[in-house]
């Protein structure tokens, strides 16, 4: 029995080592940072200040605004995505033979291109005067929207934007997860007279727990992260609307050079997602 | 039951058309001289040319995209290969061996999963460029070895392995070592090549850690490389779609692959119910 | 004469031979010893391509020195850039924009090339004295300009001929009148627009300044953004926009595409967007200055200076600055993928005459206009372009935004008071 917990050090022990290294470590250092003044243009060297990174971010109206813009993004992103993803996988996994690969690889197909290029062609596709949106919807009858100079229609770009590039990865794990439920329990259940809805509710959704509740903790935790998507599509506009809090504490970090403000609302940011994350799974648990 | 199957099938028939729809629109555009590029006007090029893969293909100095293509595979693939080896070997003995201090240490994983990227950055370059790591592939491929993403899954799955089959093999005097490779393993294909494919993916179009850690143009991976034909103020519309489909292409000829990997994985698995 | 005299001279000679054997080896293998020089810049897109040639040019012509260089976009260069020096990996030649000097210099990243400028390397009078200007702090040049690129006026010949204009508008009375000319309604909204905005902050920059407004006072260094002249200036484009309805709303990317596409008579763009223009090749643009709307010449420009590292030897320095002499020299190659010449010597060839948009831009140079450098340049452009984004979007007066981002400057300048930012325009 000691020589298997040895072993399971030793294989933990790769993993421990890069974790450490390159994870555990700038943490530490970016947590220690958040508490003092290293402001990269400044003569004068760090000092340790306390908590004054962390009041000064609780009442800086950017910070809450950029803390605003996030959540919107989350609580417009999320609850869209896992269903919109099991639908999908649903979809799919009910087409038989080579067709399923074929629908498989389109619907990912999008989360293969680099996320500038796709920022690219949908703020094009998204402008007022010369987009193709407008240009498609012009022959109907419809007036130009400036889909981009509001900051709610933008945000609602940014997501729809978003989903189309994403939505294959929560999808094939979903897809995963429905392959590994046996027939053999649809049979049985058939047999009772469960079908269609019944089936669904009863056999699959239990059974898929485990991969919605991994599916919609990954995608919380990167949508409280959005950065790329807001960035190259608004930069952040109009009026700042769409400026996510990853994007204020980058401008913070490197282009105002405050690293000690930027590691606080970094903490504070962690804050948040953990707090919804572990009321995810509380919700997920109790169920 | 037939009819929910047609129309389960037209809705995956419509996410499909509208996922591949604008990857197929890029790469039409691709074939657009640039002044054609900008006014719409139809979605066949009017007057197609291979001027902007000519343009990419011709300037070796200018753009090496043979060698960002072979840096982008090399980094991706030794990403890959690296979690999935550390992340199994700790993941199997997360669930299995549980040594003490192994649940601080999941959970430890689990916090860091949640902390905002950008907080690494100039910690980790700090650290890489003590270690001269930096401008090299090692500062690209070593610092997401500990994929706590990795471990959280791989963890859950082995979690649900029935411990019968392990158990035999202890009693035939197999060593952890051994039953991790001859059991674990092949049981956990399919998650293996599903945590694979998230890996390669996500270090394929990673953006950030090759502009911060390599310096060098030759050290450039794809998405980096292909960000140069965008100045702040114009885009080249026809070449970087142009490069975008050769970064593209391949990731989805190799996820086609895959794809009959996983099936064929999947397909044992269940068999062996 | 002994036998020892004879051995002596004999080693004598052997040894003087050697010695000078070695020295014959010893030059020649430092001589063929090149210096490398790490060259960093922002050229991304065409501005890339030229400068890639032109190292090409200089390394085949200089066996001794061989140029490597690196390019990222600008908004990634700046922060690469500080971060690599700060770690001791800051390349020996890189480019800074007059705005982005001062932080910089503070970080004490750059050495003073006045070396080069009084032993007539490059001869300081035939650089725009304006320009050279902004490198100089406490009395040294810290870096050498290398091209001048303003704003200006690029429009569609053939639009224009279809309005009737004749000539491009120069007064605001001219510019209003040629909006209402050339506007067309279209199926589904406007189908042709006179003047379309692209990059803001600097096109808002011009017209304040054309105005006489200022973001911080020239002699005292102090905060004049919401002064009459900003409000004025602000309240006139706003009005074209909001009220007159003669400019479409603001929105990145439009103007290019829009007047690339035949749909849009003018636009105001610096001269580095002429590469992305000529390939365009089914579109008659024109050049000309930038409408005066206020009541003073002025016009945006921004420049890209060479900077040499600090801490280079001595050889190193000096092969740096055969380099930065070189491009200089040769700045009618770079002006040719859409830059001018800082070098007035060369703007008067007739290679440059020929470069018709170029010499258009370049009559403003006497009066170009930059942004401030200051060491927090980067956050006060974040809180003008919010202004501008408010005013021009009709979600705020002239008078609210202005005091807003006064309020939010002000914070930063007071986390910064204890430094003197002396370095105003």
């Amino acid at each position: 029995m000691i020589r298997r917990r040895w072993a399971g050090y030793l294989f933990l022990l790769p993993y421990l080592t890069l974790f450490g290294a390159f994870l555990l470590g700038p943490l530490i250092y970016g947590l220690v940072l958040s508490f003092m003044q290293y402001d990269m243009l400044s003569p004068e060297p760090a000092k340790f200040i306390g908590m004054e990174n962390y009041s000064e971010a609780l009442g800086d109206a950017y910070f809450w605004k950029s803390l605003r813009a996030t959540t919107l993004f989350v609580v417009m992103s999320v609850p869209i995505t896992i269903p919109l993803a099991l639908l999908l996988a649903v979809a799919v996994e009910a087409v038989n033979g080579k067709r399923q690969m074929f629908y498989r690889i389109a619907i990912f197909a999008p989360s293969v291109v680099s996320v500038s290029v796709v920022s690219l062609i949908w703020r094009w596709f998204y402008n007022k005067e010369f987009g193709l949106l407008n240009a498609l919807l012009a022959p109907l009858g419809v007036e130009p929207i400036g889909w981009l100079n509001t900051p709610l229609t933008a945000m609602t770009g940014i997501v729809v934007m978003t989903l189309w590039w994403t939505i294959g990865g929560p999808m094939l794990v979903l897809l995963a997860g429905l392959k590994q439920i046996p027939a053999q329990y649809y049979e049985a259940a058939a047999i009772d007279g469960a079908v269609g809805w019944r089936a669904f509710a009863r056999i699959t959704l239990p059974l898929l727990r485990p991969a919605l509740l991994f599916s919609l903790v990954m995608n919380l935790i990167g949508a409280f992260q959005v950065f790329g998507q807001p960035f190259i599509l608004t930069g952040g506009g109009p009026e700042l609307g769409t400026r996510v809090a990853m994007q204020y504490i980058y401008q913070t970090a490197f282009q105002f050079y405050r690293l000690g403000y930027g590691a606080a609302m970094s903490w504070l940011l962690f804050l948040v997602i953990a707090v919804f994350a572990a009321f995810q799974f509380r919700m997920m648990r109790e169920r | 039951m037939n009819n929910r199957f047609s129309k389960l099938e037209i809705i995956a028939v419509l996410a499909a058309f509208l996922g591949i729809a604008p990857v197929v629109l890029m790469i039409l555009t691709s074939f657009k001289p640039d002044g054609e590029v900008v006014k719409f006007e139809s979605i066949l090029p009017k007057t197609p040319t291979l001027e902007n893969y000519r343009h990419i293909a011709a300037n070796p100095e200018e753009v090496p995209i043979l060698r960002w293509l072979f840096n982008s595979v090399f980094v991706s693939t030794s990403v890959t290969l690296l979690v999935v080896t550390v992340t199994s070997l700790a993941a199997y003995a997360l669930a299995r061996v549980q040594p003490p201090g192994g649940r601080v240490i999941f959970t430890l994983s689990l916090a860091c999963m949640m902390v905002p990227g950008q907080i690494l950055l100039v910690p980790l370059y700090m650290i890489l460029n003590k270690l001269g790591w930096i401008d090299t592939p090692l500062a690209l491929i070593l610092p997401h070895g500990a994929s706590a993403f990795g471990v959280f899954l791989l963890h859950a799955f082995f979690k649900s392995v029935p411990r019968e089959l392990e158990e035999a093999a202890a009693i035939d005097g197999c060593s952890m070592l051994r039953i991790y490779w001859h059991v674990m393993l092949p049981i956990s294909r399919p998650v293996l090549a599903t945590l694979a494919i998230f890996v390669f993916l996500g270090s394929w179009n990673d953006f950030l850690s090759p502009l911060v850690f390599t310096d060098s143009v030759e050290q450039f991976t794809l998405p980096v490389g292909v960000a140069l034909f965008q100045s702040s103020y114009a885009s080249e519309y026809g070449l970087t779609f142009a490069a975008c489909v050769i970064c593209t292409l391949p990731v989805l000829l190799l996820f086609a692959i895959f794809s009959r990997q996983i099936m064929a994985g999947m397909v044992a698995g269940a068999l062996k119910d | 004469m002994g036998r020892d005299e004879r051995s002596i001279s004999r080693r004598d000679f052997a040894r003087t031979a050697a010695a000078a054997a070695l020295a014959v080896v010893g030059c020649e293998r430092r001589s063929t010893q090149a210096v490398h020089l790490r060259f960093w810049n922002g050229f991304t897109g065409p501005d890339g391509r030229t400068m890639l040639r032109i190292i090409k040019q200089f390394n085949q012509q200089h066996e001794n020195i061989q140029v490597t260089m690196q390019r990222m976009d600008w908004g990634t260069y700046y922060n690469k850039l500080f971060v690599a020096g700060l770690g001791n990996r800051a390349p020996d030649v890189f480019v800074l924009h007059s705005d982005q000097i001062d932080r910089f210099y503070r970080a004490g990243l750059m050495t003073p090339i006045d070396a080069m400028l009084t032993d007539g390397r490059v001869p300081m009078d035939d650089l725009d004295p304006n320009v050279l200007a902004k490198t100089s702090r406490a009395g040294k040049h810290y870096a050498l300009p290398l091209d001048v690129h303003p704003l200006g006026m690029f429009y569609n010949r053939r639009l224009f001929a279809d309005a009737g204009i004749a000539k491009a508008p120069q007064t605001q009375k001219e510019f209003v009148e040629a909006l209402h000319r050339l506007k067309r309604a279209g199926d589904g909204g406007v189908a042709q627009w006179g003047f379309v905005l692209g990059w803001f902050r600097v096109i808002m920059y011009s017209i304040m300044s054309q105005y006489g407004g200022r973001i911080f006072d020239d002699a005292t260094g102090a905060l004049t953004l919401d002064s009459p002249a900003c409000r004025e200036a602000m309240s006139f484009m706003a009005g074209l926009i909001v009220e007159q309805k003669l400019v479409p709303e603001i929105e990145n990317l439009a103007g290019m595409i829009g007047f690339r596409q035949g749909r849009v008579a003018m636009v105001w763009e610096g001269i580095f967007m002429l590469p992305e223009l000529r390939r365009q090749t089914d579109l008659e643009f024109g050049a000309a200055p930038l409408v005066i709307v206020g009541n003073q010449p002025a016009v945006w420009a921004g420049t890209h200076n060479l900077c040499i590292r600090n801490g280079l030897d001595d050889r190193q320095t000096r092969a740096a600055m055969t380099f930065l002499k070189f491009l200089s020299d040769h700045s009618l190659d770079w002006a040719d993928g859409g830059q001018i010449p800082v070098r007035r010597s060369l703007r008067q060839t007739e290679r440059f005459a020929a470069m018709t948009a170029q010499a258009a831009f370049a009559t403003q140079i006497p009066y170009v206009t930059y942004m401030p450098s200051t060491p927090f340049t980067v956050e006060y452009q974040v809180e003008f372009d919010l202004a501008c984004d408010r005013v021009l979007r009709g979600s705020a007066t002239p008078q609210e935004a202005l005091a807003d981002a006064t309020t939010n400057i002000q914070r930063v300048m007071t986390r910064y008071e204890h430094w003197n930012t002396g370095s105003a325009p």
